[in-house]
C-alpha cells in the first residue's frame, strides 16, 4: 500500500487543521473561560414550591452581579414579579455592564433559552437545573427566544431583556 | 502536480450489466421505489415549511395551511420522519442489497428474511402516514420525539418496524458476506461491500440507543404502562443513535462516489483503495462516540465529557478530508483523461452535463459547505452561537439534503431505468432537476444560516413569531425564494420518475459499474472485522457510560410527567 505524495502532504495538513481547532477549543477554554453549561442539580417538577424557583425574577446578588431566575413552560417565560406570567412575555431589566447568571428549569416539556447578540444558549430539560453566566455589557432590547420546539404554540414563546 | 496511481497487476473487473434477475429486480426497486415515495411527501413539505416560515408569506396570506400534512408541526415531523428516516433507510436497505449482491457476483443469502425485511419497513411507513394524518396534534413530536412529549403510541411502533427491518438487511448483508468469504478464502472484499458493511456495524451498534429510548421510556409512556419519563436520559439515547445515522446516511452516497462514480466520470477506478478502506474503518469506529456534540447546551451532562466527544467529533472529521482528497485525485484523473489541461483544466472537463455525474459533483459541492459548518458546530464554544437555530438545519441540509439526497438521486437515475428495463424519460429534466436542487439547496443554506445568525430559532413557525429582528425577516424571506426553486425541482424529479415507470420507450443501454474484486494490496488486517468491531465497541462504552449513568436519575426516579404537544396539561 503506497501513499501519494500528495496525499502525505493533504493528510499533514488535515491533522495540523484538526490540531488547530483542538487548540482553539483549549484557549477558549483555558484562557477566555468560555465554558459550556455543566450538570448543575436536579429539580422535581412537581414540587418547585420547595425550591429556587418559588422565587422567580430578577435577583441583585452584589455590585454589577445579578441572578435570572426563571421557569419555562408551554409557552411562556415565567419570571416572577417580572413579567411572563399570565402569557405576558416578560421584561428583565439589568444595567449594562453586570454579569447575570441564568438559572432555568422546564415545568413541563423541553424548551430553549437563546439571548440575542449573547453568548448564551442552553437546553432547559425538564427535571435539570440549567446554568449560564454573561456578561451583559452593551445597552439595548435583546430578546430571550425558546428555541426548542415546544408544541403548538412554540413560535411565540419569548421575552425581553434590556439592558440599561 | 502530475499524480500517479499505482495499478496493481490482475485487478479491475468491471462489469456494467444493464439487466437484472427478476428478484434482484423486485427487492431493490421496490426498496428503491418506496424510498422515493416516502422522499415525495416528506420533501413536498419542505418549500411550504420555507413559506410559512417567511413573515411577507404569512402576511400575504394569512388563512394559507400546509398541503396534506395541514397543521405546521405535523408537517415538520412528516418532513423528519418521512426523509431522514424512511426514505434513507429503506434507500440504503435496497442499495446496499444491490452492491452486495453485484460485487460479490453471487446471489443474497436469505431472500425471504430480505423480503420480511421490506414488509416490516414498508408496513412502518404505512402507519407513519397513518399516524400523522389521523392524529395531527399529538403525533406532532418531531422525528427526534424528546420525553416528555409523547406521541401515540403507533408512531414508536412504526418507527420500531422500521428500525427491526433494517437489522434483518443487516443480516442477510452479513450471511452473503460469509457465504462469499468460504468461496473466496484469500481475496479481498470488494470495497462497496466493505463499505456496506462498517455501515450496518455502526449503525446497529448506534440503533441501540435509540431502541432502548423508545422501548424502555417512549413506547410504555405512550401506552400507559409506566406514568413518567426521563428526559435527560432518553435525549442521551437519542443522541447516541442521531449523530452516527447521519454517517449511515453519508456513507452509502461514499460507496457511489468511490466504487461508482470514477467510471462514470472517465477513471478506471478510484485513487487508492486501501485508503478509502481506512476511511470506512475510521467512521465505523469514530462515529459513535461524537453524539454529545448534540447536547452541548444540555444542563444534565458534565462538560468534561461534552470536551471528550468534541475530540472524536472531530477525529471523524478526518475520514472525510480523506474521502476528500481521493475523490477529487480520481475526478482529477478522469479530467485529464478527457482533455482537461493545467492546474484547473481537469475540472472543466467533467461530464457537468450527465445528470448521473453532475447530481453527484452538486452533491460533493455542497458537502465542502456542510462539512466546513459541521466543523463549526463541532466547535464546543461557538456551537453556543449557533446551537437550535435555524443555522444548524442550513448545515444539515447541505449534508443530508445536499450532498446525501443529490447522490442518491444521481443513483436513482441509472437504477430505476435498470428496473423498469427502459432508459430514463428526460436527461434534460433531470439535468434541470440537479441544478434547480444543488442551486436551490445552496441558496436555502446561506439564507436559513443567515436567519439562523440574526437569532431565528430552528423548528418553529417563524412566520408567527412576535419577535423576529429586521434582518431575520429579510433572511426568512429570502429562504422562502430558494423554497419555490426546490419546489420546481422537485416536481422535475418526480415528473421523470412518473414518466419513466410509464412512458419511457427506449430500451436501457447505461447501467451501474461494479467492482468485483477488491485491491490486493489492501492490508490483511483492514478485513479483521472482530477487531474492528471489537474496538468500535469498547470506544463507544468507554466515552458513553458516564453520561448515560449521570443521565440517569436513580434518586428521584423518572418523576417527570408525559405530555402532549398540544396542550400544557400532563397526560393523567
Amino acid at each position: 500500500m503506497a501513499l501519494d505524495k500528495y496525499e502525505r502532504v493533504w493528510l499533514t495538513a488535515v491533522g495540523g487543521l484538526i490540531g488547530a481547532f483542538m487548540a482553539a477549543l483549549m484557549v477558549a477554554y483555558l484562557i477566555f473561560d468560555i465554558r459550556l453549561p455543566t450538570f448543575e442539580a436536579r429539580v422535581d417538577p412537581a414540587n418547585l414550591n420547595s425550591t429556587m424557583f418559588a422565587d422567580l425574577g430578577v435577583k441583585k446578588r452584589g455590585e454589577n452581579k445579578y441572578d435570572v431566575v426563571m421557569l419555562a413552560k408551554m409557552w411562556v417565560f415565567d419570571a416572577g414579579k417580572d413579567g411572563g406570567n399570565p402569557g405576558v412575555p416578560p421584561v428583565i431589566r439589568v444595567p449594562r455592564g453586570s454579569r447575570v447568571t441564568f438559572y432555568v428549569t422546564s415545568l413541563d416539556v423541553t424548551h430553549g433559552v437563546y439571548v440575542e447578540d449573547h453568548s448564551i444558549n442552553l437546553e432547559i430539560v425538564p427535571g435539570q437545573i440549567a446554568r449560564q453566566s454573561i456578561p451583559f455589557n452593551r445597552p439595548g432590547e435583546f430578546r430571550i427566544i425558546c428555541n426548542q420546539y415546544c408544541g403548538a404554540a412554540h413560535q411565540g414563546m419569548y421575552g425581553t431583556i434590556v439592558v440599561e | 502536480m502530475q499524480l500517479t496511481q499505482s495499478q496493481p497487476k490482475s485487478f479491475q473487473v468491471n462489469t456494467t450489466s444493464v439487466t437484472m434477475l427478476n428478484n434482484e429486480r423486485w427487492l431493490v426497486g421496490l426498496h428503491i421505489l418506496s424510498a422515493f415515495f416516502a422522499l415525495f411527501w416528506g420533501a413536498l413539505m419542505g418549500p411550504f415549511q420555507t413559506f410559512h416560515r417567511s413573515p411577507a408569506f404569512v402576511a400575504a396570506f394569512p388563512n394559507a395551511t400546509m398541503p396534506i400534512f395541514s397543521y405546521y408541526y405535523q408537517a415538520l415531523t412528516a418532513h423528519g420522519v418521512l426523509n431522514a428516516l424512511f426514505f434513507t433507510t429503506m434507500f440504503i436497505t435496497g442499495i446496499s442489497y444491490y452492491v452486495t449482491w453485484r460485487s460479490f457476483d453471487r446471489p443474497l443469502v436469505g431472500m425471504p428474511l430480505a423480503w420480511v425485511a421490506y414488509a416490516l419497513e414498508l408496513i412502518g411507513l404505512v402507519i407513519l402516514f397513518f399516524v400523522l394524518l389521523n392524529d395531527p396534534q399529538r403525533s406532532a413530536v418531531l422525528f427526534t420525539f424528546y420525553p416528555p412529549l409523547i406521541a401515540p403510541p403507533l408512531f414508536y411502533i412504526g418507527l420500531v418496524l422500521l428500525v427491526v427491518g433494517s437489522w434483518l438487511g443487516l443480516l442477510v448483508v452479513f450471511l452473503t458476506y460469509g457465504a462469499w468469504r468460504k468461496e473466496n478464502k484469500a481475496a479481498r472484499i470488494p470495497l462497496a461491500p466493505f463499505a456496506v458493511m462498517a455501515n450496518y456495524v455502526m449503525y446497529f451498534l448506534a440503533s441501540l440507543g435509540v431502541a432502548v429510548e423508545v422501548l424502555v421510556l417512549a413506547l410504555p409512556a405512550s401506552l400507559g404502562l409506566i406514568q413518567n419519563t426521563d428526559p435527560q436520559l432518553s435525549r442521551a439515547l437519542f443522541w447516541f443513535f442521531g449523530h452516527p445515522v447521519v454517517y449511515f446516511w453519508l456513507i452509502p452516497a461514499y460507496v457511489s462516489w468511490y466504487t461508482m462514480l470514477p467510471m462514470q466520470a472517465g477513471a478506471k477506478r478510484v485513487f487508492s483503495e486501501p485508503l478509502a478502506k481506512i476511511a470506512f474503518l475510521m467512521l465505523m469506529i469514530f462515529s459513535v462516540p461524537t453524539g454529545l456534540h448534540h447536547m452541548f447546551a444540555d444542563p444534565g451532562i458534565s462538560s468534561t465529557w461534552k470536551a471528550i466527544h468534541t475530540v472524536f467529533t472531530l477525529m471523524v472529521a478526518v475520514p472525510s478530508f480523506m474521502t476528500a482528497f481521493n475523490i477529487g485525485a480520481t475526478l482529477e484523473i478522469a479530467g485529464r483523461n478527457r482533455g482537461g489541461k493545467g492546474l484547473f483544466g481537469w475540472m472543466f472537463t467533467q461530464k457537468w452535463s450527465d445528470p448521473v455525474v453532475a447530481a453527484q459533483l452538486m452533491g460533493m459541492l455542497q458537502f465542502i459547505t456542510g462539512g466546513i459548518t459541521g466543523l463549526i458546530n463541532a466547535s464546543a464554544q461557538i456551537n453556543t452561537v449557533v446551537h437550535n437555530t435555524s443555522w444548524v438545519p442550513a448545515h444539515f441540509h447541505q449534508t443530508v439534503g445536499g450532498a446525501v439526497a443529490l447522490t442518491y438521486i444521481g443513483i436513482m437515475y441509472w437504477l430505476l431505468p435498470m428496473i423498469r428495463g427502459r432508459a430514463l424519460y428526460s436527461k434534460k429534466m433531470a439535468l434541470a432537476q440537479v441544478y434547480t436542487w444543488g442551486f436551490g439547496m445552496t441558496m436555502f443554506g446561506h439564507t436559513l444560516g443567515e436567519a439562523g445568525l440574526a437569532g431565528v430559532p430552528r423548528r418553529t413557525l417563524s412566520g408567527l413569531s412576535p419577535y423576529l429582528s429586521e434582518a431575520a425577516t429579510y433572511w426568512l424571506n429570502a429562504n422562502a425564494i430558494s423554497g419555490v426553486i426546490l419546489l420546481v425541482s422537485l416536481i422535475l424529479l418526480y415528473a421523470n420518475i412518473v414518466l419513466t415507470l410509464f412512458a419511457s420507450k427506449e430500451p436501457v443501454t447505461e447501467g451501474g459499474y461494479t467492482v468485483t474484486q477488491g485491491d490486493p494490496t489492501t492490508p490483511a488486517i483492514l478485513e479483521r472485522w472482530g477487531l474492528w468491531i471489537g474496538v468500535a465497541v469498547v470506544l463507544a462504552a468507554l466515552v458513553w457510560t458516564i453520561p448515560f449513568i449521570d443521565s440517569i436519575n436513580l434518586t428521584e426516579g423518572f418523576q417527570i410527567l408525559r405530555y402532549s404537544p398540544a396542550g400544557p396539561v400532563p397526560l393523567k
